[in-house]
């Protein structure tokens, strides 16, 4: 391969890379953190289980040291988790991610509550998680 | 002036409310049974009439009161229990005030009569006072007529079934004379007028009822600190069915230090670790007051060598009857006030509250796994107390739950003195197996504790046993009774001996190792080992003593080995727990069970019993880990 060859090789490889690049604003994805927020209609809960998926997920903490979290993954875009300490409305945890620009595609549901008693709640309704940046 | 024997159960608050209630199978009934099992002692006359006025023989028929015949005082009356249910009547006239002594005299004269005496009132018809043995089996009633009048005795043989033609008696009628005997100095009914004697002596008196109160002769001896002695009483040795009880005061004559009633067989014995150099004052009384026959005994007051857990330190005093004692995750002791209806929280300060009212009875106490304190009461229910003092009923299947213990596994045993039984139970309280208890003898199963291994450990009076793969197993006995004991890590055995005021040390086989191992305790009848701020057990070793309203603690540095971890010990980390919760393997049905046992108890494991598992081992956010 002579010199002009090399010089076109290069060329089209960096011209591939552009061409495939599924950054619709044509920039970096952006690593950073999104917060799972609460919406309880009860003044006294305790505990919560959860799942929020959509997206890949790097890790999750608690918003501070009144909440206790565990977590465990399930596939790459699946975490699911427990706090539990006085929940209430607002920030719970801060959710680590690869992209912070696919908030929207996250999903994050209740799965369990219970009061600080330790009886589980028998409905759910009322209760909202969402996924902000 | 003679005291009041009730003022004098009222000053040393005596008969427990535990004597009282339960009345059916209770331990105390049982401890009692153990104590009248007592072996026969030899023979002993108390008191012989040498030379009677005269001589009456009897003239049947005398059956009745319209055919008895008549004696005086001082006269010896004769007869012969002949057929088997024959009554011989006799009467005599009696001027009020007059103390009348009658005495039975048979197992002297050969006679195989085992006679019962009944004296009644001069209607001929109420029962004044009964007796069937006193000196052996030969009878004999004390009692101070109110009235003048004549008066019937009626002497038969027991169960009116041992009569015969060689069932000859002699009947001596007299006045019971209540002088002062031996080197008793009377009157001595209070500590100003005590007896002096010194450490080392021994005094003789006689108990002789003046009147309905009774009598109470008190003693008094100089104690230098630091010298540990014992009170030791001789009287039903002697072959007397007596039952004369012993209380030591402190130096202002009223503050009662120790108390004992059944220490050496019938007759009391305790051992006392002075700890100031003082006066101190010895009552010597019996329960019975009128109608009880005086009887002769001796005091022997001695020094003896302490144990390594004295001297002894009162923690906390003033509680009505402290029985169950059970140690929080923090330090703070747990005392079920049998008289109160409560449970009674000591913080480690000494400060004393009620954490729990409204609980009848309460007797054995322990933390479950969820750290809700378990009591069982005499109504027969077990009441599940939450961290907070709100007390629900949790176990009621049994008919009287006893005594309690909780597992490492979670699981929850208790004896049941109803029908004999050792029970265990989820850690949600649901019935898993019932053990019959009947064949440890005695009157187990009793007071209950987890051993090293897991097993559980019952009193049965007298002896320990354990269940071992489903079978009762004999460990080891003892003389004296043994209640609530506790093992420190090594499996040693610290065993309260409430019946002869001390703690003695056992090691996993039985073999004392001390012996006393701390006698300043009065009547120690729970034991259990302290816990630091974090929840580790250490090794100081506390004890309730229900007759006199106290808790203790016996000297730490005669404790060598932190006591065995009681209770729940947590079977997995939270993190597997948690994995458990959200999807992951790791957890068995069994673990999951448990789970729900220890949470919300709705048949399976949520996120409920997740918190109730951290709660458990201080991992809520804010608790102290």
């Amino acid at each position: 391969m002579n010199g002009s060859r090399w010089v076109f090789a290069i060329i089209a490889i960096l011209l591939l890379g552009v061409a495939c690049s599924n950054d619709a604003t044509g920039g970096q994805m952006q690593a950073g953190t999104l917060t799972l927020r609460l919406t309880t209609p009860h003044p006294d809960d305790g505990a919560m289980t959860f799942q929020v998926s959509g997206a890949p997920i790097d890790s999750a903490v608690a918003i501070n040291g009144s909440l206790r979290l565990f977590t465990r993954r399930e596939g790459s875009s699946t975490v699911v988790g427990a706090v539990v300490g006085a929940l209430a409305n607002g920030a719970l945890i801060t959710l680590d991610v690869p992209d912070v620009g696919a908030a929207a595609r996250y999903t994050a549901t209740v799965l369990e509550v219970a009061d600080r008693q330790d009886a589980l709640r028998a409905s759910l309704t009322g209760y909202v998680l969402t996924v902000t940046p | 002036m003679r005291i009041a024997i009730f003022a004098l159960l009222a000053l040393i608050g005596t008969t427990p409310a535990l004597a009282q209630s339960p009345s059916v199978s209770s331990w105390r009934d049982a401890v009692r049974r153990l104590r009248d099992a007592r072996p026969v002692q030899p023979l002993q006359r108390a008191r012989v009439v040498a030379s009677p006025t005269s001589i009456v023989d009897e003239s049947e028929p005398n059956d009745s009161v319209r055919t008895a015949d008549s004696v005086a005082l001082g006269d010896q009356a004769r007869g012969v229990v002949n057929p088997a249910n024959d009554v011989d009547t006799w009467f005599v006239d009696l001027t009020a005030g007059q103390f009348l002594s009658v005495d039975v005299d048979a197992a002297e004269l050969g006679s195989p009569l085992d006679a019962t005496l009944v004296l009644l009132a001069p209607d001929g018809r109420t029962v004044l006072a009964f007796n069937d043995d006193f000196d052996d089996f030969d009878s004999r009633i004390s009692f101070r007529v109110p009235t003048s009048g004549r008066y019937f005795v009626m002497i038969s043989s027991f169960g009116r079934l041992g009569g015969g033609p060689t069932a000859r008696y002699a009947l001596n009628l007299g006045l019971v004379d209540c002088k002062a005997v031996g080197t008793e100095q009377e009157p001595n009914d209070a500590p100003a007028t005590a007896t002096r004697m010194a450490i080392g002596e021994s005094g003789t008196g006689q108990l002789c009822s003046q009147n309905a109160g009774g009598d109470v002769d008190y003693w008094s001896f100089a104690g230098q600190a630091g010298t540990t002695i014992e009170l030791d009483i001789d009287a039903a040795s002697t072959g007397l069915l007596v039952d004369p009880f012993v209380a030591l005061f402190a130096s202002d004559g009223t503050t009662r230090l120790a108390f004992n009633n059944d220490g050496d067989g019938a007759d009391p014995r305790l051992q006392f670790s002075i700890v100031a150099t003082g006066t101190y004052y010895v009552a010597v009384t019996d329960v019975m007051g009128n109608g009880s026959n005086p009887f002769p005994y001796t005091l022997h007051v001695r020094s003896i060598v302490p144990g390594p857990g004295d001297p002894i330190t009162v923690r906390t005093e003033g509680i009505g009857l402290p029985l169950g004692l059970a140690v929080g995750s923090t330090g703070d002791l747990f005392v079920g006030d049998v008289t109160g209806n409560r449970i009674v929280r000591i913080s480690s300060q000494g400060t004393v509250t009620t954490f729990a009212a409204g609980i009848q009875s309460p007797f054995g106490i322990a933390f479950d796994a969820s750290g809700s304190l378990l009591v069982a009461s005499v109504d027969g229910k077990v009441y599940r107390v939450t961290p907070q003092g709100q007390a629900t009923p949790f176990i009621t299947d049994t008919g009287f739950p006893f005594w309690i213990a909780v597992a490492p596994d979670g699981r929850i045993w208790l004896t049941d003195v109803l029908d004999r039984s050792l029970r265990r139970y989820s850690s949600a309280g649901q019935l898993e197996a019932r053990f019959d208890g009947i064949p440890v003898g005695g009157s187990g199963p009793g007071p209950l504790a987890i051993s090293p291994s897991g097993e559980p450990y019952i009193s049965q009076g007298t002896e320990i046993w354990k269940l071992a793969n489903g079978q009762f197993e004999r460990v080891f006995g003892d003389a004296a009774i043994i209640w609530a004991f506790a093992f420190d890590v090594a499996g040693n055995i610290y065993a309260p001996l409430p019946t002869v005021g001390r703690i003695k040390l056992f090691d996993p086989t039985g073999t004392p190792l001390s012996d006393p191992f701390a006698v300043g305790p009065d009547a120690p009848q729970a034991l259990a080992f302290g816990r630091d701020g974090a929840g580790s057990t250490v090794a100081r070793l506390f004890a309730t003593e229900p007759l006199i309203g106290r808790v203790i603690e016996v000297n730490p540095a005669g404790v060598t080995k932190r006591g065995l971890p009681v209770g729940f010990t947590a079977p997995f980390t939270p993190e597997a727990a948690a994995a458990g919760l959200l999807g992951g393997a790791g957890l068995s049905a069994a673990d999951r069970q448990f789970l729900d046992g220890i949470g919300n108890r709705n048949g399976r494991f949520d996120v409920g019993d997740f918190q109730a598992y951290l709660r458990t081992l201080n991992g809520l956010p804010g608790s102290v880990p």
